[in-house]
């Protein structure tokens, strides 16, 4: 892979970490998004949807609420989908699930870094926030802002990295058996994550007839394909 | 008192998509909240030497945490409060009595019900083939609620300052509130086996067995250790022990 595509990754992905809280939450950071955005980029959708739906699930067991810390699948589905760029089948599912996950880890352990730093900036100026100096108020927003497009861009230049390095001594050793094996491995933990995030959000209320009414639906629309 | 003519909420709107941009364990949006409601305070400073106007906008960046979607209702109604000549503590009661509600609500309506419909749609377009243009079409249509609600929470606000809350009882909002739930339910619903197939299409034989057992186990487990397990830990447990026995089983 050309320096010049790498760098777009890096840009993609620092623009993808951007949006999943800072600016503008457009969902972007979505993987169903940057997984597809990515692949094309690489002039490989195929390989971009298949990890942006497998990244997707992994997300529905993440609900961003208040000051829970959670990983990050953004910037990670664009590493995933460098990892697996070229490689079809179960061995792209699971060479990008081994980049992808790691790399959500990394993600959600430097937001939690970031927001400190953030906190102790607040902190620091304290009594000038409290006299109303707008001026410092905005430039104390604008540098979190920069501050959070570094640990994106960060973040997304590991996982890069961190894909190139599978690549290259990983995917060519696996035996047969272990690549599908890994391919299962990644697809079982997503489709688990979603249902079981999934039916943590619907309880067991009303809105689990309706769950298990889309579960059915959607079966018998696989079987009809 | 002093009423805005036309109040910058244009200005105020743009600024509040950057409203977690600041995000901390300090202050948690206090931060991005007081830089949005800022341009809505500039009226104030005429007189007493912008002295009103500073208090307000040292107020306006106080702790807050609500959904980010919805933060302009409280902008828009405290700066609104601040241009009626409510009282400091006024204020901070309206800031403070508005941050559970409007998490609740947005949590309800946009992390656990729009979001999760609209992806579960991409989800089952791409699985029947629809490729990049299901992926466009969810961008399309999330952002058309999301920039949506965003504005309205602003407008609402402004508009009804420190009676807001008579906004949020608007019956439109209450009416998806409730459905947001069976709707998130029955379109990740239908999404969960289109993706086992879409992705599942990569696996013959043994090897469906196999992810079916895996998917089986991982569902029992993750909603057993909910708390402790999580699908990234699952998924890397379950990548490691795979790659082992992939080794072994040559």
């Amino acid at each position: 892979m050309s320096l010049e595509l790498q760098l777009v990754l890096l840009l993609w992905g620092t623009l993808v970490g951007l949006d999943l809280v800072s600016v503008p939450q457009m969902m972007i950071a979505r993987p169903i998004v940057a997984g597809p955005i990515a692949g094309a980029m690489l002039g490989d959708l195929g390989a971009g949807l298949q990890l942006g739906v497998l990244f997707e699930l992994f997300q529905y067991d993440v609900l961003p609420m208040g000051a829970t810390r959670y990983p990050e699948y953004g910037p990670a589905t664009v590493a995933a989908v460098s990892a697996a760029h070229g490689a079809a089948g179960a061995l792209g599912l699971g060479l990008g699930a081994l980049v992808g996950l790691v790399t959500a880890m990394l993600g959600g352990l430097s937001m939690y870094i970031v927001r400190r730093a953030t906190a102790r900036a607040v902190h620091a100026v304290t009594d000038r926030l409290e006299a109303g100096d707008a001026r410092l108020l905005v430039r104390l927003h604008v540098s979190a802002i920069a501050r959070d497009a570094l640990r994106a861009a960060a973040v997304t230049a590991a996982g890069l990295g961190f894909a190139h390095l599978v690549r290259l001594f990983l995917a060519g050793t696996l035996p047969l058996r272990g690549v599908t094996l890994l391919g299962i491995a990644a697809v079982a933990a997503a489709l688990a994550a979603a249902t079981a995030g999934t039916l943590r959000v619907v309880g067991r209320g009303a809105s689990l007839a309706w769950f298990v009414a889309g579960v059915l639906g959607g079966t018998v629309l696989v079987w009809l394909r | 008192m002093t009423r805005a003519r036309r109040p910058p909420l244009g200005r105020s709107l743009l600024r509040l998509f950057t409203v977690q941009g600041s995000w901390n364990y300090e202050r948690l949006q206090g931060i991005g909240v007081g830089v949005a409601e800022e341009p809505l305070l500039r009226d104030l400073r005429a007189g007493e030497n912008g002295a009103a106007y500073r208090a307000a906008v040292a107020r306006g960046a106080h702790f807050f945490n609500a959904h980010p979607y919805l933060c302009g209702l409280a902008v828009g109604a405290a700066a609104r409060a601040e241009h009626e000549g409510a009282t400091p503590e006024q204020v901070e009661r309206l800031r403070s009595a508005l941050c559970g509600p409007l998490g609740s609500l947005g949590d309800r309506l946009v992390w656990a019900g729009w979001l999760p419909v609209t992806s579960a749609l991409a989800l089952i377009g791409v699985a029947l083939g629809l490729g990049l243009d299901a992926v466009i079409g969810f961008l399309v249509v999330y952002n058309v609620g999301h920039v949506g609600l965003r504005w309205w929470a602003l407008w609402a606000g402004w508009t009804h300052g420190v009676r807001v809350a008579v906004a949020l009882h608007q019956p439109l909002l209450q009416r998806a509130a409730a459905w947001s739930g069976p709707a998130m339910a029955l379109a990740v619903g239908m999404a969960l086996p289109l993706s086992a197939g879409y992705l599942g299409g990569a696996f013959t034989g043994w090897a469906r067995e196999v992810l079916a057992v895996a998917t089986a186990a991982g569902c029992a487990l993750l909603w057993w250790g909910r708390g402790r397990l999580t699908g990234l830990r699952y998924g890397l447990a379950l990548l490691a022990v795979a790659a082992l026995v992939g080794w072994l089983w040559r």
